[in-house]
């Protein structure tokens, strides 16, 4: 029992440490301390020797900690790949809010042209003058009727 | 199993089996593992690309980890290719080299068992210390990986 769980926990103990296969490690890691505590308790019963079986212990301890420790690493490195769509995601919104904001304040003209009529609406840069002289025109020219014209 | 006679303290000849020592059965297997890799290393072509193991790192976070294109430089060094090997991972060779050295020293440290009972103890000291030097010079990156993981 003593020798099986020392050899288990060794090679976890190596597998740990490869981040590859470091995460399937903690199954042998189980198992080398199911073993090792297995083993402690029959050898205190019998008074046999515990060396190989509290070496054992220990190495699957600290492989088991170490391959728990591999999965923090993975879960840290995967949250923060995560966060890179979140990052092009303000990105996109900042140059989104930038050209409202660069709309909002630009001069704004507008030329209509129609069977020889000419109408000029042009737009101050605050965004409440703009709406001011939109209702103006919209109330000035309620009835009118504003659509082209088909052409026969 | 080979039988090896060795003198008690008291003068006794007692005989030695491989099979009641827990340090050869741990090297034995050990060895085993280490072979099955090059193994493993060696049945799969780099060139058709058919690994079973994937990165579970990589599936998860979506970025390659420290570790990918390991088993792609085992097959390349396994066939000699050495400097595609580097190319798929740039500590591939270190890890290879770990592994070889590991076979080698299972091997050594098991005849220097059974040959001198009198070391047996600082034997395995020096074994435990100097293969866990050996695996942190190895593993360096890795584990620098995964600490940096955690602090960050």
């Amino acid at each position: 029992m003593g020798i099986a769980a020392l050899i288990t926990a060794i090679i976890t103990f190596v597998l740990a440490v490869i981040p590859c296969v470091g995460l399937i490690a903690i199954i042998p890691g189980i198992i080398a301390i199911v073993l090792a505590s297995v083993g402690l308790s029959q050898a205190s019963r019998r008074n046999a020797p515990r060396g190989v079986l509290v070496a054992g212990l220990i190495i699957g301890i600290l492989a088991s900690l170490i391959s728990l420790s591999q999965l923090f690493v993975a879960g840290k490195i995967a949250k923060s790949a995560d966060k890179w769509p979140d990052g092009i995601q303000n990105i996109i919104n900042d140059v989104q809010d930038n050209v409202i904001k660069d709309l909002e304040d630009a001069n704004i003209s507008i030329k209509v042209e129609s069977n020889g009529d000419k109408v000029e609406i042009t737009s101050n840069p605050e965004k409440e003058n703009r709406e001011k002289t939109l209702e103006n025109l919209e109330g000035g020219n309620k009835e009118k009727n504003d659509s082209v014209p088909k052409k026969k | 199993m080979t039988v090896y006679q060795r003198k008690s303290e008291t003068g006794n000849n007692l005989k030695v089996r491989p099979a009641n020592e827990s340090y050869l059965i741990i090297n034995l297997f050990l060895a085993g593992v280490i072979l099955l890799i090059f193994a493993y290393s060696g049945f799969f072509s780099p060139d058709e690309d058919k690994y079973p193991v994937t990165c579970i790192h990589e599936k998860i976070t979506g970025e390659p980890c420290v570790s990918c294109g390991l088993s792609h430089s085992f097959s390349l060094i396994v066939r000699g290719r050495v400097a595609e090997a580097y190319k798929w991972n740039i500590y591939g060779m270190r890890i290879f080299l770990f592994f070889a050295l590991q076979l080698v020293l299972r091997a050594a440290f098991s005849i220097f068992y059974m040959k001198y009972r009198n070391t047996r103890k600082q034997l395995i000291v020096i074994d435990c210390i100097g293969s866990g030097i050996i695996f942190i010079v190895a593993f360096r990156q890795f584990i620098v990986y995964i600490i940096s993981g955690i602090l960050s």
